[in-house]
């Protein structure tokens, strides 16, 4: 093999050749990454700049497709007003069509209403023993002040689900803001590629498709 | 094959090593989509071969999937990079002694860790199933003496600069054993919780994304200029498609896991990654249908191109469904449904095992200097692959779709199995068309091997016309 | 060896690679072990062990070297009724979950309190022992207790005070070892999953489990909180043995290989006469299905049985 350590590798390119080279990346400006600096065919560029405009746009850190306590907080209220509550007592119904017509005058309600959460609300229906069972911890949790919006509905139970990195005993070690930690990251991440990548490539040394029998082995 | 175990260097004649692994592939892709056919037909019938505990569903799903990857899928790329990495380099491999060794232990390595899943005992993790001494095994008898032997003559060659090929070869090696080494670290060291969780799907996003999908991709770089006499449109683009993968497709692990309890920042992270693994790919795609300007008779003409040609085109369709459908906006949808494994089946058998395909046919034709002996099955091979794919591939996103349209409107389960047997029924068949046209295929490349008209000195097998 | 001017390119080859790894593996390994343990977490561990994947204590995946979960209404030492408390028995020898044995899985509160009023400090794997998981009322921190030094539960004097015995360790081995994860996912997802298969994990809850047998590829419902939905003994056996005897559309495979040779009553189990009753049944020739043997006790049904129950 003849592996040297102090010299290591040889170049099979010489010297006139890197010069070549050297100069090629000195004496551009603005020029592409394709062969002899061309720049990459138009339709290319543009595709590769509709992937990062579209990895970026679809990404957005958006949480909510789980319903959080916030978006039923109006229900609640709703559920507990004289006039629901008169239909959930009504003798003469029986207990299923009395929920269902109780739901029916609170979504109505609240259609009157505009709220920054309907869309939520049409994304996760609920029903009138659902309510019953969430209802109380909501209440409890609008006495104690908590902001709804952290709080998630997981079946019967209301909970601090982990969309913002809460802790097990409860403290929230970063609420994440519109951008958080691993998008900006990716950001950077995208950045340093593109110099990194156009510094690499452009420093490729000499190639051609002809065999070297220079050197023999 | 075992006479040249102790041959000396100079007796052996160039190109056996990756003979003997083109051959071990096609065998290993023959048992591989007949397990995948077996497995599908327990799917749609559940009570076919019930009381025979080898047989069971349980114990034979991921012997598939071994036994694709790394035999099938992990053998072609072996037989692939042994003839196209010293062909590039204008040189000889540098050790067919050290590859007929190991091909050999390459396979008895294979059989037994293959048995050993089977039998059921495994680690526990999907795609690191394997138990932590045979993963060692995998990454030092298997690997490591490849990655040799390809780094080796990488080094030793005599042409000026590397071509994009052996620059993905070598790297894609280099970055196989890192993945494996650090990828299975829960074994060795026996990590836990959320830790392991993710090292597991670490391992198995990189070893698809910096092994199959990019050697898959180097190799049709070299198949396409090969055997339409066009140079590659662009060296460069290519290294930006070998530069983007580096970046773009090591780092999306966490989009394997998008619904569990990981930290929110990664998921962001992984899921903008996931979305630029199209830089990659549209570098590539574009790279090589421009290399093909004025000469798409070829893809109807010559088996090779059409294989090849196949796959790139799949890899259109494989790419825009990876990007997009690990974004949180997609993947609450569809994740842990049939439209994943249909996913899965669109990377594997696909776009890569397209790619391979075309590289055994043309190495076993180049080393042999025999011409392919028959066309008339070669076309079989194609439809059969092409039609089985598609019969699974479709139908297992349709009833992805089913069971994701059942999951968020919280279907009972059990109609969802019911809504999906008829899907599973159509993927059996795929599958099973599949498995045939592999016969067909291992008869054909057997009969090119005894029977194939010979190919004059300094010509290509796709000059020769066919006899048959 | 022409690899120098490539010179440029190795180092951004092995810049990108080591970031990438940075990124992905490292920052998120800080963030994930910083994370404390759940109670749920502290019961898993308990009721797995050591290792459920292959080990070198347990290389073929029998079910060995698994702790003993046990419910008690009576004080195993004074006899005294007690409430109702799940207690998890190691037999000497049995080797600890990583929590006990590894200062940084459980998270500091837990481990301290789990070291201060658990005195799991005194446990060793050699005596085995008796342990609980208890939470603290104040800060609603949970830990684990050694039973055996704060209340002098043995673990002969528990196994026999024992109302149920739950083989639910070698269960989940049997559980990674059949596959039925292929199938059966063990992770509700955090989107619309929850309604139908229950609360999704949080971050804490795996600390010390190994493997999490997540699932990828569900063709099968969620199984984590299954114990909950569906809690019948007799129902699971049936389903075990042959699933369509009770869902006549499932897909599942039968395992009624896991009973062994002889059911609970020592009976040689004949399953081509089973089958054949069973086809009968199936055609509508006779009105009921063949009896589905009792599984023994220390059979792979039965620990496998007893995983499935107790994933509440």
């Amino acid at each position: 093999m003849g592996w040297t350590f102090s010299h290591p590798l040889y170049s099979l390119t010489t010297e006139d050749q890197n010069k070549e080279a050297q100069y090629v990346w000195e004496h551009e400006n603005l020029g592409g990454i394709a062969e002899n600096n061309n720049p990459l065919p138009r339709p290319v560029i543009g595709l590769l700049l509709l992937t990062y405009i579209t990895a970026m746009a679809i990404t957005f850190p958006l949480y909510g497709q789980r319903p959080t306590a916030a978006i039923f907080a109006d229900y609640v209220t709703l559920m507990n007003s004289a006039e629901v509550q008169k239909v959930l007592h009504d003798k003469k119904l029986s207990h299923e069509a009395a929920d269902e017509k109780a739901m029916a005058l609170i979504e109505k309600t609240l259609q009157h209403f505009d709220s920054p959460y309907n869309f939520q609300r049409q994304q996760h229906h609920i029903t009138m023993n659902q309510l019953r069972m969430i209802a109380p911890k909501i209440v409890e949790l609008q006495r104690s002040g908590a902001d709804l919006e952290e709080y998630t509905i997981v079946g019967p139970t209301v909970a601090k689900a982990n969309f913002f990195n809460i802790q097990p005993d409860g403290t929230v070690i970063a609420k994440q803001p519109w951008w958080d930690k691993g998008y900006t990251i990716a950001v950077w991440w995208f950045l340093v590629f593109c110099a990194a990548v156009i510094i690499t490539v452009k420093r490729l040394p000499h190639f051609t498709w002809q065999p070297d029998h220079s050197i023999a082995h | 094959m075992l006479k040249y175990l102790f041959a000396n260097e100079e007796d052996i004649p160039q190109g056996s090593t990756a003979l003997f692994f083109a051959f071990s592939s096609i065998a290993w892709f023959i048992i591989g989509t007949g397990l995948g056919s077996f497995n599908a037909a327990k799917l749609a019938f559940p009570d076919f071969y019930h009381n025979v505990y080898w047989l069971q569903f349980g114990h034979m799903r991921q012997v598939h999937v071994h036994a694709v990857i790394f035999g099938w899928i992990a053998m072609a790329f072996a037989a692939s990079m042994m003839y196209i990495t010293p062909t590039l380099g204008n040189t000889k491999l540098w050790s067919e002694k050290l590859g007929v060794w190991n091909c050999l232990l390459y396979n008895v390595g294979l059989c037994l860790a293959l048995a050993l899943l089977w039998s059921g005992m495994t680690s526990g993790r999907e795609y690191s199933d394997h138990i932590w001494p045979i993963d060692l095994y995998i990454a030092f008898v298997m690997v490591v003496p490849w990655a040799l032997n390809v780094w080796m003559t990488v080094l030793n060659r005599r042409t000026q600069g590397i071509y994009t090929t052996n620059w993905f070869f070598a790297a894609c090696m280099f970055m196989t054993i890192i993945v494996f080494l650090i990828g299975n670290l829960p074994e060795f060291f026996h990590l836990t919780g959320l830790n392991e969780a993710y090292m597991t799907w670490w391992f198995a996003h990189n070893i698809l994304g910096l092994l199959i999908t990019p050697v898959a991709a180097a190799i049709t770089y070299y198949i396409i200029p090969k055997i339409t006499g066009n140079p590659l449109y662009s060296h460069r683009v290519g290294h930006l498609h070998f530069w983007s993968i580096v970046v773009f497709y090591s780092t999306p692990a966490a989009h394997h896991l998008m619904s569990s309890p990981l930290p929110e920042w990664l998921k962001s992270f992984a899921s903008v990654e996931g979305v630029l693994i199209l830089v990659p790919a549209i570098a590539y795609v574009s790279n090589i249908l421009l290399t093909m300007q004025g000469k798409w008779s070829m893809f109807i003409e010559n088996i090779e191109v059409k294989f090849t040609i196949t796959g790139v085109f799949l890899a259109i369709p494989l790419n825009m469904q990876g990007g997009f459908q690990q974004t949180r906006a997609i993947n609450w949808y569809i994740h842990g449904t049939g439209w994943i494994v249909a996913h899965a089946h669109l990377a594997l058998l696909g776009f890569s095992t397209f790619a391979e395909a075309a590289a055994v046919y043309y190495g076993i034709q180049v080393l042999l200097r025999r011409k392919l002996y028959s066309s008339s099955l070669a076309n079989f091979h194609f439809w059969m692959l092409l039609i089985g794919f598609s019969l699974y591939w479709v139908s297992m996103t349709i009833a992805g779709l089913i069971q994701g349209a059942a999951k968020i409107y919280e279907v009972p389960y059990i109609d969802v199995v019911i809504a999906e047997h008829p899907y599973m029924i159509v993927r059996w068949l795929g599958g099973t068309m599949v498995f045939l046209g592999n016969i067909v295929w291992m008869f054909n490349m057997y009969m090119t091997a005894t029977a194939g008209d010979h190919v004059p000195e300094g010509r290509q097998p796709a000059e020769v016309a066919y006899t048959r | 060896m022409a690899f120098r001017e490539y010179k440029i390119g190795c180092m951004m080859f092995g810049v990108a690679l080591s970031t990438s790894m940075f990124v992905t593996i490292f920052l998120p390994g800080l963030d994930i072990s910083a994370i404390g343990s759940t109670e749920e977490a502290l019961k898993k561990q308990l009721t797995y062990g050591w290792e459920s994947g292959f080990n070198y204590y347990d290389p073929f995946l029998a079910g060995k070297d698994k702790p003993i979960k046990v419910t008690l209404t009576h004080d195993p030492v004074t006899g005294k009724k007690i409430d109702k408390v799940d207690a998890y028995v190691f037999k000497p020898g049995t080797h600890f979950p990583n929590g006990l044995t590894h200062e940084n899985i459980m998270g500091k509160k837990v481990l301290a309190l789990s070291n201060s009023r658990g005195h799991i400090n005194q446990a060793s794997e050699e005596n085995g022992g008796v342990f609980l998981v208890d939470v603290d009322a104040a800060s609603g921190t949970p830990y684990v207790e050694f039973a055996t030094a704060t209340k002098g539960w043995s673990v002969d004097a528990t196994l026999k005070a024992a109302d149920q015995q739950f083989l639910a360790g070698s269960g989940k081995t049997m559980f990674i070892r059949e596959g039925c994860w292929w199938c059966h996912t063990l992770l509700p997802e955090e989107t619309q999953d929850w309604q139908t298969f229950g609360r999704p994990p949080v971050t804490g809850d795996f600390n010390g489990e190994s493997p999490t047998t997540f699932g990828s590829d569900r063709k099968a419902p969620d199984l984590l909180h299954v114990g909950s939905r569906n809690s019948s003994r007799e129902w699971m056996t049936m389903h075990f043995f042959n699933p369509r005897l009770v869902q006549p559309h499932s897909i599942m495979p039968r395992y009624n290989y896991l009973w062994g040779k002889t059911d609970a009553k020592g009976n040689v189990i004949d399953r081509q006469k089973w089958d054949r009753e069973f086809m009968a049944y199936n055609n509508g020739e006779t009105a009921y299905p063949p009896e589905v043997p009792e599984p023994a006790p220390d059979s792979d049904a039965r620990k496998l049985i007893d995983f499935v129950l107790n994933l509440k």
